[in-house]
């Protein structure tokens, strides 16, 4: 479904969170572009609250232990951080590593594989999933709402409606109201390049920028723009991240999974739950040769508290990251590269230091709000 | 690609809705009405990966990566191709361990391949090596009722030949596109003979499809966009009711009619090449029909290079063009309008991504 | 002082009497034709840059006119721009060293050296006659 979109001015989201308890920001946050909002979702403050109990709250699981924020907490970088994988019900794993809510909203395509294009269409998918909330259908969601009394006030309150209305139209888009306003950046790099403070970074993270934009070629997929950096171009590459697991046999299983897309199948659930086809990455959603084992730019903000790395949580450190780009996409030197690699992705050559700059750099992404999570690097 | 219609064409990955079904109804009606469904058939066409010999047994990896990819992708096709033609340049310059390494990425393909002849296999020894290697430069085979005719279209004057200190200093002239001591490319006296007899044989309703590295047109000379007996070859082509060359060289798509003949080029591998248009010191005559390609984007190093499959029915050639993360294109004959049409831009690309 | 003044005025006087009018930054056919010649000479060497194997000590002997043959396809007259895919403005001599960067797996150059004039002075010439429009994506 096509939504329009507006920019929402920095007036609005200000007037819209003025009567909250100060902790949302009320502009743009520095290093991030204004966000857009849909038209038929602008942000409330109603919304926003009614969102967040949804996010959190256990009872939209079979097991009525787990929620949004189960993988996605805030103590955590809104990551599930240190799961390599994540556990939904009954401790039941899946094969891909919880994303941080952290500026998705500024992200073209949801998810790895980016199978959902907005906020609001994702926050159905994990209900459904086998692996993490197990539902058959959303209607228990729904049946929760109407029947608890600070939903229905709250129901009424974002929608104006009768909670007896309510669908799941109404806690998606509560939902993503949101996490839009999970957004942040006013990171010591964001001090250091926007807001003209020399002294914001350290020399060695000053030196790692310079690896990030140079030497490293980081940017050409970890994008810093001229006013505002996402650290993500929004594209899917192929870094050889753990495909050597397909690459025997991966004709077969293209042609398999071919058939099953043109038969119908939920990707939703296969990526999650059959680790083969999740390797396939893209490609199992859009069918195309060229997206075979390519997966979504993360973005770099908050990348500290939100370890383990890479869409399968493979690499434990940033440094493991680091050199796995500088053997050109191999864990170890040498290591098989997949056909379908990336083109871009090759041996950095990088020294120790460079390295090592290259990782503090990283560090001074860590918007303040998050400076002090619990994770420990 | 969205729109997916059959079965066939999903198992073809991002080709998707290429096949008969998605064309014009009149092509298919034709093509079906025209001749008997067992002798339509398709074959691979990859070309110009020139693969780079930078020292020891290091290669460039761009284009390695190119063809290595097109190859990968290649054997997903489903149905299975018939064969491969591969349509010449798999090395930069000639050198062994250059066609080696090309085989060896080659080599993995499942399929049958046809190897023709480009002038960065040929001008540092005149082709020995690749002869050695692969066979006659020159030669036809039949499939399926239809007759091929491999040329090595990239041969040139003897007086140019001959007149350098070395095989290594001519390929290195050879080798810059835009070189202007190079020399312009040719079919020559002693095919052109071959080629008569050849075609002597066959029956004018068969289909002819030529394989050819240099266009047999003259399109642009600056860039040996040429072949210097073009209308040689076209009239020996002209008896022919379906007459079809294939070229590689351009490293774009371009495409054209000239009286019964069809003319589709194939992209390369390793890297694309601008069009004509974007040198602004000299006149081309890219043919007017083709719609460009996208202007290429350097930060994605595949962009604008593919490969393609041909599929042949009613002795008409259609060309699937795969290219990355972008929409493939398909240039089919059209039998209303006696020549090929771009299915997806019947006129042109929309600005910004026109060449210029 | 007084004497001074008086004596160069009229020796101005006399001068500008004699000789032919002074005028600002003169130059003759002559001088244009050796200029000329200096600018060729480094557009000759920005063509040899263009099309050599070891141009920032290259790993991969990849050059400039592979993709870009005449210059090609580099846009001169549209510089400086939005380079959409660096995220900024930039100017020529940047996306020269990207290449050298990327596809090139060589060193940049620094934007005020020779070399790096030679390679502008080359994309410029081949481009020449094409009307300026910075901006141009």
């Amino acid at each position: 479904m096509k939504r329009a979109y507006c920019i929402l001015s920095a007036a609005v989201i200000s007037w819209a969170l003025l009567v909250t308890n100060g902790v949302f920001a009320a502009d743009t946050p520095l290093g991030l572009p204004p966000l857009i909002v849909p038209l038929d979702n602008q942000i409330t403050v109603a919304k926003v609250e009614l969102g967040e109990k949804l996010f959190e709250d256990t009872r939209f699981s079979t097991t009525g232990e787990v929620s949004c924020a189960t993988c996605h907490d805030s103590n955590s970088g809104f990551t599930d951080s240190p799961k390599v994988v994540s556990e939904g019900i009954h401790q039941l794993t899946g094969t891909r590593n919880a994303p941080t809510v952290i500026n998705a909203a500024y992200m073209k395509h949801q998810f790895w594989d980016g199978r959902e294009p907005d906020l609001e269409s994702q926050s159905a998918q994990p209900f459904l999933n086998p692996v993490e909330m197990g539902l058959t259908s959303h209607e228990p969601i729904l049946d929760v709402i109407r029947d608890d009394r600070t939903y229905r006030r709250m129901v009424r309150r974002a929608f104006s409606i009768d909670p007896d209305d309510v669908t799941m139209d109404h806690v998606q888009k509560a939902i993503a109201s949101f996490e839009r306003t999970i957004i942040s950046g006013n990171s010591p790099f964001d001090r250091y390049r926007y807001g003209g403070d020399d002294t914001a970074m350290s020399e060695a993270a000053i030196r790692g920028l310079v690896v990030f934009e140079d030497d490293g070629r980081c940017v050409s997929c970890h994008t810093i723009s001229q006013s505002f950096a996402l650290f993500t171009d929004g594209k899917f590459h192929n870094l050889n991240v753990s495909f050597d697991s397909i690459s025997e046999g991966v004709e077969n299983l293209v042609q398999a999974y071919s058939e099953r897309r043109a038969a119908g199948t939920d990707v939703d659930v296969d990526v999650l739950t059959e680790a083969d086809v999740s390797e396939l990455g893209r490609f199992a959603v859009t069918g195309e040769w060229t997206e075979i084992g390519a997966f979504k730019t993360s973005t770099l903000r908050n990348i500290e508290v939100t370890q383990p790395y890479m869409h399968d949580g493979s690499q434990a450190t940033l440094e493991d990251v680091v050199d796995f780009y500088n053997n050109g996409g191999a864990v170890n030197e040498g290591d098989q590269i997949n056909d379908f690699l990336s083109s871009g992705i090759r041996p950095l050559d990088l020294t120790d230091q460079q390295k090592l700059d290259l990782v503090e750099f990283m560090k001074a992404l860590t918007s303040p709000e998050y400076a002090s999570s619990d994770i420990a690097q | 690609m969205s729109g997916i219609l059959n079965r066939r064409s999903l198992l073809r990955g991002s080709l998707a809705g290429i096949t008969a079904s998605c064309l014009p109804l009149s092509l298919v009606k034709l093509s079906f009405g025209a001749t008997a469904p067992a002798k339509d058939f398709t074959f691979a066409f990859i070309s110009d990966s020139h693969i780079q010999h930078v020292g020891g047994n290091e290669f460039v990896r761009n284009w390695d990566r190119g063809l290595i990819r097109a190859v990968a992708e290649c054997n997903l096709m489903s149905p299975k191709p018939d064969f491969v033609v591969y349509g010449g340049d798999i090395a930069q310059l000639a050198l062994p361990q250059e066609i080696d390494h090309g085989l060896e990425l080659m080599s993995r393909l499942n399929y049958k391949t046809y190897y023709v002849m480009g002038e960065h296999d040929f001008y540092l020894d005149m082709g020995e090596y690749w002869e050695k290697q692969l066979g006659p430069q020159w030669y036809s085979f039949d499939h399926k009722g239809v007759h091929f005719v491999v040329l090595n279209s990239v041969l040139t004057y003897d007086s140019w030949v001959n007149k350098w200190a070395s095989g290594t200093e001519r390929m290195g002239v050879m080798a810059g596109l835009d070189d202007p001591r190079g020399s312009p490319f040719m079919v020559g006296e002693e095919q052109r003979r071959w080629l008569a007899k050849d075609l002597a044989a066959v029956d004018k309703s068969t289909p002819i499809v030529v394989l050819s590295h240099s266009p047999i047109q003259k399109i642009f000379k600056n860039w040996n966009f040429w072949t210097e007996d073009a209308e040689e070859i076209q009239a020996l082509l002209s008896p022919f009711e379906n007459a079809t060359v294939l070229y590689g060289h351009v490293h774009q798509i371009q495409y054209n009619q000239i009286g019964n003949i069809t003319f589709h080029s194939a992209m390369a591998t390793a890297w694309p090449w601008p069009y004509p248009e974007s040198y602004a010191q000299a006149d081309n005559a890219l043919p007017v029909l083709t719609v460009p390609m996208n202007r290429a984007d350097p930060f994605f190093e595949r962009d604008a290079t593919g490969w393609q499959f041909v599929d042949v029915w009613s002795g008409k050639a259609s060309v699937s063009y795969s290219l990355p993360q972008n929409t493939s294109r398909t240039v089919a004959y059209d039998f209303e309008a006696g020549r090929p049409v771009d299915t997806k831009y019947p006129q042109s690309l929309l600005p910004p991504q026109d060449h210029y | 002082m007084k004497h001074n003044l008086t004596l160069s005025l009229i020796l101005s006087v006399f001068f500008f009497h004699s000789t032919p009018a002074a005028v600002a930054d003169e130059f003759t056919q002559d001088d244009i034709d050796v200029w000329q010649a200096e600018y060729m000479a480094v557009v000759q060497k920005g063509r040899d840059l263009f099309t050599d194997p070891t141009l920032g000590n290259s790993e991969n002997g990849v050059v400039c006119a592979q993709c870009h043959p005449n210059g090609a396809n580099t846009h001169p007259e549209t510089y400086p721009k939005f380079q959409k895919q660096i995220g900024r403005v930039i100017g020529l001599w940047e996306m020269v060293n990207w290449c050298l960067r990327n596809p090139l797996e060589a060193e940049p150059i620094d934007a005020a050296s020779p070399d790096m004039t030679a390679i502008i002075a080359y994309m410029a010439h081949e481009r020449r006659g094409v009307a300026l429009e910075p901006g141009k994506h």
